[in-house]
């Protein structure tokens, strides 16, 4: 026999279920308001620093590279 | 004899060119040479060269022309050695400050200030640089 939801549920169907449906959703919401991630905008800009540190190892180790490359082009290195 | 004349012609227009353009580079390359002399253009630790103060526009662009060419090498270095472009720049303003400025001449530090090169005085070398 077949039997429909609408009318085998029809206690979910009444004003009164709607209500407190509708009550369980929003107390989700609530929770999530609170509960959630927030992420919030810094109020000072982000400032990056180009100050850039290199090391002293690794240019101990690029001296020679360097040497050969300002010897190598000398029209990019007038004197 | 028509093909011969346009042989001439269009070899004489390549000489032309190839003494134009040596010509140029050469005047351009003088023009930085004399700021540098004149302290109104210096090399950076960075790596690349500086104009301290104002510069004719003719040497704005030179070097601006050179700093273009020397990125491209040192980023050619730095694929090769598996660095930074910043630290094969980096090493170069090393040398280029140790060994490359006369006395009289400008030089600027890694935190943007310019130096003079004081007569016989060595240059002052940013902390990282090996000695």
């Amino acid at each position: 026999m077949k039997r429909s939801i609408l009318t085998s549920r029809r206690d979910d169907a009444t004003r009164s279920a709607m209500a407190r449906r509708n009550l369980l959703a929003l107390g989700g919401l609530a929770a999530c308001l609170s509960g959630c991630i927030q992420v919030t905008a810094p109020d000072k800009p982000i400032e990056i620093n180009l100050n850039i540190n290199v090391k002293q190892e690794v240019l101990v180790k690029l001296q020679k590279d360097a040497e050969d490359l300002i010897q190598a082009n000398p029209e990019l290195f007038p004197q | 004899m028509k093909t011969r004349t346009i042989t001439f012609a269009a070899a004489g227009l390549v000489l032309a060119l190839s003494v134009g353009v040596g010509g140029y580079a050469l005047a351009q390359t003088g023009a930085v040479s004399a700021a540098l002399a004149a302290g109104t253009v210096g090399e950076q630790a960075d790596g690349y060269l500086g104009i301290r103060g104002s510069a004719s526009a003719e040497v704005k662009a030179e070097v601006e022309s050179i700093n273009i060419k020397r990125r491209a090498a040192y980023t050619d270095l730095a694929a090769k050695r598996g660095v930074s472009v910043a630290a094969a720049a980096a090493a170069t303003g090393c040398k280029t400050l140790s060994s490359r400025v006369g006395p009289g001449q400008a030089y600027r530090l890694l935190d943007g200030s310019w130096a003079v090169r004081n007569g016989s005085e060595p240059v002052q070398l940013p902390a990282n640089c090996p000695a």
